[in-house]
């Protein structure tokens, strides 16, 4: 919640005179911080009053005129296309130099500029140009002065309109609706800043018996307090400048004066009050009561609203007011109106919360009574109103002044002991210290013992709960930017980092280092991706409220979003590797949805199928070696959405079980083209939670060899059947065979059809010796033989 | 003395032989031809043997010494057609230095996983262990247990996204309603639950809101710290607060605590830092800096763990207290100088154009 706050205003109730950067300073640090800070003097300069001496048409231009304006001592002529520029008019000249609001709300710079072929030395302003929206009444309005101020001609407007002050822009939080208010933020601002707090509380005035007049609370549980006074002889019109500029600074727009001053009122209590017109009146009870079913209002917004049992004020016949949200709209205050009656409340902040969310209706005044106001405010503000009103509007009292409470306001009385304060804080904050801070924000301090009983001021019994909320009274007064930082003097727990979440970094550590990208992707998805990937979304979690269908659902899978993503990065980056690690939800019965880590990786739009397979097997391998669990592949011809040539499941032993972790292959094309992905994507899914909770640093230790090793390559032609696994694990056997690697398939011209021919390393190599060539070329003839006996291979 | 004689010859034709020697190739014809195992040298020592003893002392130290000059003369010569080809080389073997950098084909982490591996060690080195708490909870851990109280107007600053229970309806449980989680909060009193003291937790983890525009996203990440032990206070979180943003922002940075209010800590406040464009003086070139308030950026919130919190979570507030802070991620990542994200929905949108830049 921001406000605005005219430090004169302040002023007013706090005397001080440091500078406005010490003042929003000091109460950011102690109390309310200031967001930002206006300077009017600065914001309109080169804003000044002028004279209007001569309008003249232009002489190229219907719709625009030519004005000379006085700007004291000097005259300029002024292109201009308002309507209402007359001779003798004051008026608000912009001059170069001066910034103004454009009408698309961007604020632009005023130049000399040649307008149809006239030059203009500046512009004249309306209201909204100013920054007033609320003052202009339409499009061609040039700001008439005339009525605001008795300034001559070249004063500088914030002079001429009294607005030589400066603006705050604070933000209150939701537990200090009282500091809303300029007293309560002038009573804050004496403490943090320094000041005298000079605020005396005005005196309900005497009640007369011309006119009858009763309030009425039926319903006690939601109303609290319910006071009303009638004043007869109003003359409504509009209010004095001081006061629709105090509320045009503020961000209200100025009505009349009886709406003015619940207004004012408003911003300066931070109670919210309404007027009626006693005239519209059906009898002359108020009664507060539960809307009954069928009723419905007009509120000030123009809106009906039916009611079902919302708290309302009623007259004899209908709602007058949705209580603490919105007045009607035929009863309030208009030109004719001469008696007004001005109603001020207590509610319960929870219906009025409630109501607000069940009517979608919100308003200044909800937004101040739901966050809990005093039931001692009331007869204040209304004593401010009355004060007001009869200063400026006249009349004079009419009815009783009416006040019905459904109990008396009972102070909370806590009990503090300052050596927790102390504690809490780090800090050696004396009991005067604590004293005066406290008293000074308007608690009652009575010591007993080595504590006090503190009695908590009207104003804070909503958000002063127990002792522990007085310590930050005294923290923050004392200022949090004076306490020491010291690092924690006791032993840190011995508690290790969650290790899923360790191995979680450490793969994807591992996967980029292989090359790949990683994928960080929102947790929603879209139910059509999770139909097109063959999930039906009844098997995801839903949200209740998304911000849109394509967030709909949580992620059941990677799967999904990895395949969309696949196909969105495509048209630009026709290839690539990439993976993704992140919780997935599970729906569950009853319960919160299991939620585990899951990891995709893969390589889209790889032409070459047996390439793209090596490649992410080598995801594969990075995987599980580096969470050390061994793991083994076997075909899955028959997995619904990957190809059945393509693909394998993978299996590790766990325990005593061997298990399913995950699967490995290609996308099969139906679920390629549902995503529009031109070509193939390869790639696995694995169950991280599992593996990373199975996961284990394993370091063993295999003797480097002593002897060397020897090289030799065998070339061979096999059957497309034959696999290299048939292969490697007959060359594995080999005596001497320390190592089998896979160097070359080759398919094409010299082979035949159905064949292909291979090229394998073998790495030979002995404990105890340096094989010689008689026993390496022994090692090969055997191999060689095995594999045509076992493979029918020939040696090429 | 005809050996003599044919030494003198030798040693004069091989020393011209080497000098003229334009080539290494050219030079080692001339060496093998002159000193090499069957070469003229070793061919006129074959005569030493046939000579008288007084011959023999003459003409063999006489072979020796002309061996060593045709040695001395072979060494320069190579040493002088070394130079030559080295020189050449420059020349010769030049490559062009402009060539493109041929890169293994390298892949990038995400900056979020980055940030959060940057951020974990730095706690780390505090005592502080990463921990692990559902992204969907039930609303009685996101909300209620850390004081706020069904209906609690301080619950509007979450704009809460709920869970379906398949029939329309928000899913409700034995702990109220499921929510995603909105803050990271949650995982304080699943925390305390655990039953093991002390605490110094880390925990970061997706969070939720109904909101989406250039600075503020439905699903982004913040981070949980909470410390509690028998004796803790304001000072020592200010202490691991300044350890943490001088270590991630640089040792310069300065920072403040401002009073605030969470209902969950009391007192409250938020964190900021002196601002990383401006270098906390509010001014850019004159003119005021876009980024921060007066010189600062609000970092997050923090405060005492309120004794109502502790309560839920099974500690006794007597014997306990503590501080907890929170942050968003992606801030945090934005406001460190280098990243300059004017948007920060592109962290998410997985466009490889971006992700590649990291």
């Amino acid at each position: 919640m921001n406000i605005l706050a005219s430090y004169s205003w302040l002023k007013e109730y706090c005397k001080t005179d440091v500078s406005p950067e010490v003042f929003a300073r000091e109460i950011s640090l102690r109390a309310m911080s200031v967001e930002h800070i206006d300077v009017l003097r600065e914001k309109f300069a080169h804003l000044v009053v002028g004279v209007v001496v001569a309008v003249k048409p232009h002489p190229n231009a219907d719709k625009l005129r030519v004005v000379t304006i006085n700007k004291g001592g000097t005259s300029v002529d002024i292109v201009c296309g308002g309507v209402n520029v007359e001779e003798g008019m004051k008026v608000c000249l912009a001059e170069p130099g001066a910034k103004v609001m454009g009408h698309d709300g961007k604020p632009f710079d005023i130049g000399v500029s040649t307008i149809r072929g006239v030059e203009s030395p500046g512009m004249l302003c309306g209201p909204a140009e100013v920054g007033f929206d609320a003052l202009q009444t339409h499009d061609k309005y040039i700001w008439d002065l005339r009525m605001l101020t008795d300034a001559s001609a070249g004063t500088s407007l914030a002079e001429a309109l009294g607005m030589d002050d400066i603006i705050f822009d604070l933000e209150i939080t939701t537990n200090r609706p009282d500091a809303k208010g300029m007293i309560g933020l002038a009573r804050e601002a004496g403490v943090a800043v320094g000041g005298d707090f000079t605020w005396t509380p005005p005196s309900l005035p005497q009640g007369k018996k011309n006119l009858p007049l009763r309030v009425i609370i039926e319903d006690k549980k939601r109303c609290l307090r319910q006071m009303a006074v009638a004043i007869k002889g109003v003359k409504v019109g509009p209010s004095p400048w001081w006061m629709q500029k105090r509320l045009l600074l503020a961000g209200v727009r100025p009505i009349n004066n009886i709406v003015d001053i619940t207004n004012y009122v408003l911003l300066e209590y931070a109670q919210p009050l309404h007027a009626f017109d006693y005239a519209k009146l059906e009898g002359s009870e108020i009664r507060v009561r539960a809307a009954k079913k069928g009723e419905s209002i007009m509120a000030l917004n123009g809106k009906t609203y039916e009611l079902k049992n919302e708290l309302v004020l009623a007259d004899a016949q209908k709602p007058l007011d949705i209580a603490g949200i919105m007045g009607g709209e035929h009863t309030g205050t208009t030109e004719t109106t001469d008696t007004i009656v001005f109603v001020a409340s207590a509610f319960d902040p929870v219906t009025i919360r409630k109501t607000a969310r069940a009517l979608n209706l919100y308003s200044d005044a909800q937004l101040l009574f739901e966050k809990g106001l005093s039931t001692e405010m009331p007869p204040l503000a209304l004593a401010r109103a009355v004060e007001l009103t009869l200063q400026i509007a006249g009349g004079e009292i009419a009815s009783e002044v009416l006040d019905e409470q459904v109990r008396p306001c009972k102070p909370a009385v806590y009990s503090l002991t300052p050596r927790r304060i102390r504690d809490r804080l780090g800090v050696e904050v004396s009991d005067e210290q604590i004293v005066d801070i406290l008293t000074r924000l308007g608690f009652g301090l009575e010591k007993s013992g080595s504590r006090y009983k503190v009695t908590v001021p009207y104003w804070r019994d909503h958000d002063i709960e127990e002792e522990v909320d007085l310590t930050e009274e005294v923290a923050r007064m004392y200022g949090y930017h004076l306490m020491p930082s010291v690092l924690p003097v006791a032993a840190p727990p011995t508690t290790p980092d969650d290790p899923t979440l360790v191995w979680e970094m450490k793969i994807k550590r591992a996967l980029a280092a292989e090359g790949l990208t990683e994928f960080f992707g929102y947790s929603f998805i879209d139910a059509r991706d999770l139909e097109r990937a063959g999930i039906a979304p009844i098997q995801a979690v839903r949200v209740w409220n998304p911000l849109s269908e394509e967030l709909g659902y949580m992620r059941p899978s990677l799967i999904p979003s990895f395949l969309r993503d696949c196909a969105a990065n495509a048209p630009h980056t026709p290839t690539s590797e990439v993976f993704e690690i992140s919780r997935v939800h599970i729906p569950r019965e009853g319960d919160l949805p299991r939620e585990e880590l899951a990891l995709v990786c893969g390589m889209y739009g790889g032409e070459d199928g047996e390439y793209a397979y090596r490649r992410v097997r080598a995801m594969v391998e990075t995987v599980m070696q580096t969470v050390g669990i061994a793991y083994r592949l076997e075909r899955a011809s028959e997995e619904t959405g990957w190809h059945p040539g393509r693909t394998a499941k993978i299996l590790a032993r766990l325990g005593n079980e061997e298990v399913v972790v995950g699967i490995l292959g290609q996308v099969s094309t139906a679920y390629q083209q549902a995503f529009g992905l031109l070509r193939p994507v390869m790639m696995t899914s694995l169950n991280a939670e599992l593996l990373f909770a199975r996961a284990k640093e394993r370091r063993t230790y295999t003797p480097v060899p002593e002897y060397q090793a020897s090289v030799r390559d065998i070339s061979l032609t096999i059957d497309e059947a034959t696999t290299h696994a048939d292969v490697a694990t007959i060359l594995e056997k080999g005596s001497f065979v320390r190592k089998v690697e896979l160097a070359d398939i080759y398919r094409g011209q010299g082979v035949s059809e159905g064949k292909k021919s291979v090229t394998y390393t073998l790495t030979l190599g002995a404990p105890d010796h340096t094989l010689t060539s008689e026993e390496i070329d022994a090692t090969l003839r055997g191999c060689v033989e095995a594999l045509q006996v076992r493979c029918g291979a020939e040696l090429r | 003395m005809d050996l003599l004689q044919q030494l003198s010859e030798l040693e004069q034709a091989g020393i011209l032989a080497f000098q003229a020697a334009q080539t290494l190739d050219e030079l080692e014809a001339h060496r093998v031809l002159y000193l090499g195992r069957k070469g003229k040298l070793a061919e006129s020592m074959q005569a030493l043997p046939s000579l008288s003893s007084e011959e023999k002392r003459v003409a063999g130290p006489r072979a020796n010494e002309v061996k060593a000059t045709l040695e001395g003369a072979w060494e320069a010569a190579t040493g002088r057609i070394q130079a030559k080809h080295d020189a050449e080389a420059g020349e010769k073997e030049r490559i062009d230095i402009s060539l493109p950098p041929l890169n293994r084909h390298a892949g990038h982490l995400h900056l979020t996983s980055q940030a959060i591996e940057e951020i974990c060690g730095i706690f780390s080195k505090l005592g502080f262990a990463r921990s692990r708490h559902p992204e969907i909870d039930w609303d009685y851990y996101a909300f209620e247990s850390l004081n706020m109280p069904k209906e609690h107007p301080a619950r509007d600053e979450w704009e809460t996204f709920f869970v379906d229970d398949g029939s329309g309806k928000v899913f409700t449980g034995p702990r109220g309603k499921m929510v995603l989680t909105p803050h990271t909060s949650n995982g304080q009193v699943r925390e305390m639950e655990k039953g093991v003291m002390p605490i110094r937790m880390i925990s970061l983890g997706k969070c939720y809101r109904r909101q989406v525009s250039a600075r503020h996203l439905p699903v982004f990440h913040q981070f949980e710290g909470l410390m509690i032990d028998e004796k803790v206070s304001v000072t020592e979180l200010r202490g691991v607060f300044d350890f943490f943003v001088k270590r991630f922002f640089g040792p310069e940075t300065k920072t403040r605590l401002r009073p605030f209010h969470f209902r969950f800590t009391e007192p409250s406040f938020e964190l900021d830092i002196s601002c990383t464009v401006c270098k906390g003086t509010g001014k850019v070139k004159d003119a005021k800096c876009k980024l921060c308030k007066a010189g600062w950026l609000e970092l997050g919130g923090a405060g005492m763990v309120h004794p109502n919190v502790l309560k839920a979570g099974g500690l006794d507030p007597k014997k306990y207290n503590g501080f907890a802070f929170g942050w968003g991620l992606e801030r945090t990542l934005m406001m460190k100088s280098g990243v300059n994200l004017d948007d920060i929905r592109v962290l998410y949108r997985n466009d490889l154009r971006f992700l590649s830049q990291f």
